[in-house]
């Protein structure tokens, strides 16, 4: 304002003023976005995806083992209220039109699903009974429970899956990652009243996982129409709760449903929920956030930031829980058709010159672990993965490749040059891609960081312009891989590697047709061990979902997909 | 005076033709594939795709889109939000009022604090009083609002626990985010009123109504502050545009619903429509307000019709 005060006193007239002070206050809009976006962004579950967001799923995960946020002493009482703080507010409460992990977070307890997926990855009946696959693995038969109606008061049947379904692959309906669920789909019948049998183009035995998952979540037809555009805050469900109300940018307010006449998969007996209400509110900022848990403003928050996770973990009204997200990890795609990555002794020297363990201590400080292969330990733990850190063994392996000399290493008089792709966010790259870079150019890479917006992050993938993009993918099946590695989809999403391999195909297209369940780890288990020997990607880390809360509140359970289910929980006074 | 507001009426014609322009080329400048960058979380099919490019009429060459955009927003059609599905319009017409609010209470902070603070500094100058309310304003203007936001919740929510850190609603919610909005506000037009104050304290009619024998109450306020007040109502329309924008941080701060919070979630979502109407609507309220600054500067000053 000095200034302003001073071209005044130079004789500037007093409109010429107005006009300037009116430039000069506009300015502050762009700082502040940048400030925003910067401090938002590397805890938004789903903004920061590297890239990542949908594949199989664009958003679900797989946890290990159900736990309760704190085993302390009380029975659980009835009643009471909690409040939750997100840390973005869903684009929408319609599980069919999402693709973000804060929509499920809170539909996860309103929306049921034809199966429930526990922790440990077992398939319980939920709206459906039981179920039955086709010997070919195209057509999924569910018999579904006749005791069920809508909040609303209409009925449920066969006819409410196919509405449902139907809905999600028409093409004059925006689907968010429902519509992956239902890859192939070609429609429903329904034989009789409570028999709903669905069918694909193809075997499609992802398919039973997805019908457990958030995307597919069943709502009343019948709300969908009456309520138009409305419906995306005011979804109308079978679930425990109900939605009360919801308010743009704010908070959504969910109530028990009193008439909830069932046992839920996770529940010990028949009948409603314990809480009364359950309130989400919607806290972008994570410094705010941390601090309505400690203040009792919210008894629950989710994304809790590297930086003050250890405040929390000390601090003895919170217990912290942390939940391994499914899918595959933060991981080093390894572009095959590009020069020097073409060779995989390059690849291998890749893998071996990265210090995870440095990642996991720094960047990923509480918040992860370190990876061992093509999908996270949640959903494939086994040792004979694991990626081990040698950079001595790397450079000899570079040797012989023929890349030799001191510093930057050079064969027919080239240098080994290595373009990582990384999502820049518009607060700077990821910090873990400077970590990369040091870790390759001490084994004699020259490794230049390509920082970019996501558009043409996506693009250079898809035209396989780099050497490797530095991404996540989430999701609910082991079928993720599919997405990550078939021939089919390169210069699509995802096969950013550019693998073209018969082998892989065939026993990626099998894992389609598998429908039993140990069968199917067993093949994804080989398959995740041949491309680790292919050394088609480097993963890195395995990420925590983190969740941090007073002790009071008691009962929190996950699902298989890592989203939490608020039907047990109770506020101890 | 008709002839002069119809003159800056039409005035701020090119303005508003610019704004729109530059809205306009947001879409078409970001690196990459609009289409691709929007639906870039979203499992879509081609027929998605072609159906999003007609809606957003990218399949039609430029001029003809600008033609469409700048009739659709004539008539305050904004179009469609990618995420939210429902109209532009619509979200901006549900969280203007928290937003409004959160800006007249910044602002009334603002005019409170600042021109005490002026006319303390200019009555007393050169005194430690002065020293103090200058050095208190030079912090407010150069202490980022984000800081000063998480400094008021650590000590007025994590500490005292008096008011709620988040959320928007009642009177307790709004304390916080309009004092952290207020006091950035308000260093400006300290200064401004504090360098206007001594102008006119200086000037010949003070000496006289100080001779007339007027207590020195009088005299400030009635004699040397109304005239001190007209720069200041000028700052105060243009005051009111940058606390709007200050919202955008105050509002991701603070949990609080509103236009700023609408704009980083549609940023962060890269939600065109969205982000594009909001923007238009920001700048067309700028230019309101800039024109109805000029009117009512000449309404207060005579002479500046004749300029």
């Amino acid at each position: 304002m000095a200034d302003i005060e001073r071209l005044i006193s130079l004789g500037m007239s007093r409109r010429a003023f107005v006009r300037l002070a009116g430039a000069a206050a506009a300015l502050p809009i762009m700082g502040g976005l940048l400030a925003a976006c910067g401090g938002d962004d590397d805890d938004s579950s789903d903004a920061d995806s590297g890239g990542s967001g949908s594949g199989g799923e664009a958003t679900s995960g797989t946890g290990t083992g159900d736990a309760t946020a704190d085993t302390g002493g009380g029975a659980p009482t009835a009643g009471g209220e909690l409040i939750v703080g997100l840390d973005s507010e869903p684009p929408t409460l319609d599980p069919h039109t999402s693709p973000s992990a804060v929509s499920f977070m809170i539909t996860c307890s309103v929306a049921e699903t034809l199966t429930y997926l526990t922790a440990d990855r077992e398939l319980k009946p939920w709206l459906a009974e039981s179920w039955e696959a086709s010997a070919d693995g195209t057509s999924y038969t569910f018999k579904l429970r006749e005791d069920v109606t809508f909040q609303d008061g209409s009925p449920f049947n066969a006819e409410s899956i196919k509405g449902n379904f139907d809905r999600i692959i028409d093409p004059n309906f925006q689907a968010g990652s429902a519509l992956a669920s239902l890859a192939g789909y070609t429609g429903t019948d329904t034989p009789d009243e409570f028999t709903a049998v669905v069918n694909f183009e193809e075997a499609y035995a992802p398919f039973l996982t997805y019908t457990a998952g958030g995307p597919l979540g069943i709502v009343s037809m019948k709300a969908v129409e009456e309520l138009g555009d409305d419906f995306a805050t005011k979804i109308v469900t079978t679930g425990q709760f109900k939605v009360e109300s919801y308010t743009a940018k704010d908070n959504v307010s969910l109530v028990r449903w009193e008439d909830y006449n069932r046992q839920a998969p996770w529940a010990e007996s028949e009948g409603p929920a314990l809480l009364d209400r359950i309130v989400f509110k919607f806290i972008p900022e994570s410094s705010t956030r941390v601090t309505t848990v400690e203040t009792g403003e919210t008894q629950l928050i989710t994304g809790v930031p590297a930086q003050d996770l250890a405040r929390l973990e000390d601090n003895d009204d919170l217990s912290v829980e942390k939940k391994l997200w499914s899918g595959i990890p933060r991981i080093l795609i390894l572009n095959t058709s590009m020069e020097p990555t073409d060779d995989v002794n390059v690849r291998k020297a890749v893998s071996l010159a990265i210090d995870r363990q440095a990642l996991v201590d720094t960047v990923f400080a509480g918040i992860g672990e370190v990876s061992s292969g093509m999908l996270t330990r949640a959903m494939m733990d086994d040792e004979s993965l694991s990626q081990p850190y040698d950079p001595e063994q790397a450079k000899q392996l570079l040797e012989e490749a023929g890349w030799t000399g001191d510093g930057t290493r050079e064969k027919d008089g080239k240098k080994l040059s290595f373009v990582l792709n990384v999502v820049d966010p518009g607060s700077g790259p990821p910090p873990e891609a400077q970590l990369i870079q040091a870790n390759l150019n001490d084994v004699g890479f020259d490794c230049q960081i390509k920082a970019q917006a996501r558009a043409p992050w996506y693009e250079d993938n898809y035209n396989l312009a780099t050497n490797g993009p530095l991404m996540f993918l989430r999701s609910g099946d082991y079928d993720g891989l599919y997405a990550m590695f078939h021939s089919s989809l390169i210069g699509k999403n995802f096969n950013f590697a550019g693998l073209a391999d018969p082998e892989i195909d065939a026993m990626l297209e099998q894992g389609r047709t598998e429908t039993d369940q140990a069968a199917r780890r067993a093949l994804y288990l080989e398959i995740c061990q041949k491309l680790a020997d292919m050394a088609i990607a480097a993963p890195l880390v395995d990420e925590y979902a983190v969740w941090a809360g007073k002790k009071e509140v008691q009962g929190l359970m996950f699902n298989g997909y890592t989203y939490p289910q608020f039907g047990m929980v109770s506020v101890q006074s | 005076m008709g002839r002069f507001l119809i003159q800056r009426l039409l005035s701020t014609i090119p303005v508003v033709l610019g704004v729109s322009i530059a809205v306009f080329a947001m879409l078409h400048l970001v690196p990459g594939d609009p289409i691709q960058m929007m639906l870039g979380e979203f499992q879509t099919s081609p027929e998605q795709v072609e159906k999003l490019k007609a809606q957003l009429y990218l399949d039609r060459p430029l001029p003809e889109q600008y033609l469409r955009f700048v009739t659709n927003a004539a008539q305050g059609d904004l179009g469609y939000s990618i995420r939210s599905k429902r109209p532009v319009m619509d979200e901006i017409r549900d969280n203007l009022p928290s937003t409004l609010v959160l800006t007249l209470a910044g602002l009334a902070i603002a005019v409170v604090i600042g021109m005490t603070l002026g006319i303390v500094a200019a009555v007393k100058q050169n005194t430690w009083a002065d020293l103090a309310a200058m050095i208190m304003a030079m912090l407010g203007v150069s202490m980022p609002s984000f800081w000063l936001g998480l400094l008021l919740i650590f000590g007025f929510s994590l500490k005292f626990n008096w008011f709620p850190a988040t959320g928007g609603g009642d009177f307790k919610h709004l304390v916080l985010p309009a004092v952290t909005l207020g006091l950035g506000a308000s260093a400006i037009i300290a200064r401004l009123t504090r360098s206007t104050m001594l102008e006119v304290l200086r000037q010949e009619y003070i000496t006289t109504a100080r001779a007339k024998g007027l207590r020195n109450s009088v005299v400030i306020i009635r004699h040397a502050l109304r005239n001190a007040m007209i720069p200041t109502i000028t700052i105060l329309g243009l005051q009111f545009g940058q606390l709007l924008a200050g919202t955008v941080v105050i509002e991701t701060v603070f949990g609080r619903p509103g236009i700023g919070r609408l704009i980083v979630a549609a940023i962060l979502e890269k939600d065109f429509p969205l982000v594009q109407g909001i923007v238009l609507f920001i700048a067309l309220a700028y230019v309101l307000i800039n024109l109805f600054v000029d009117v009512l500067y000449a309404v207060l000053d005579p002479r500046i019709r004749l300029g």
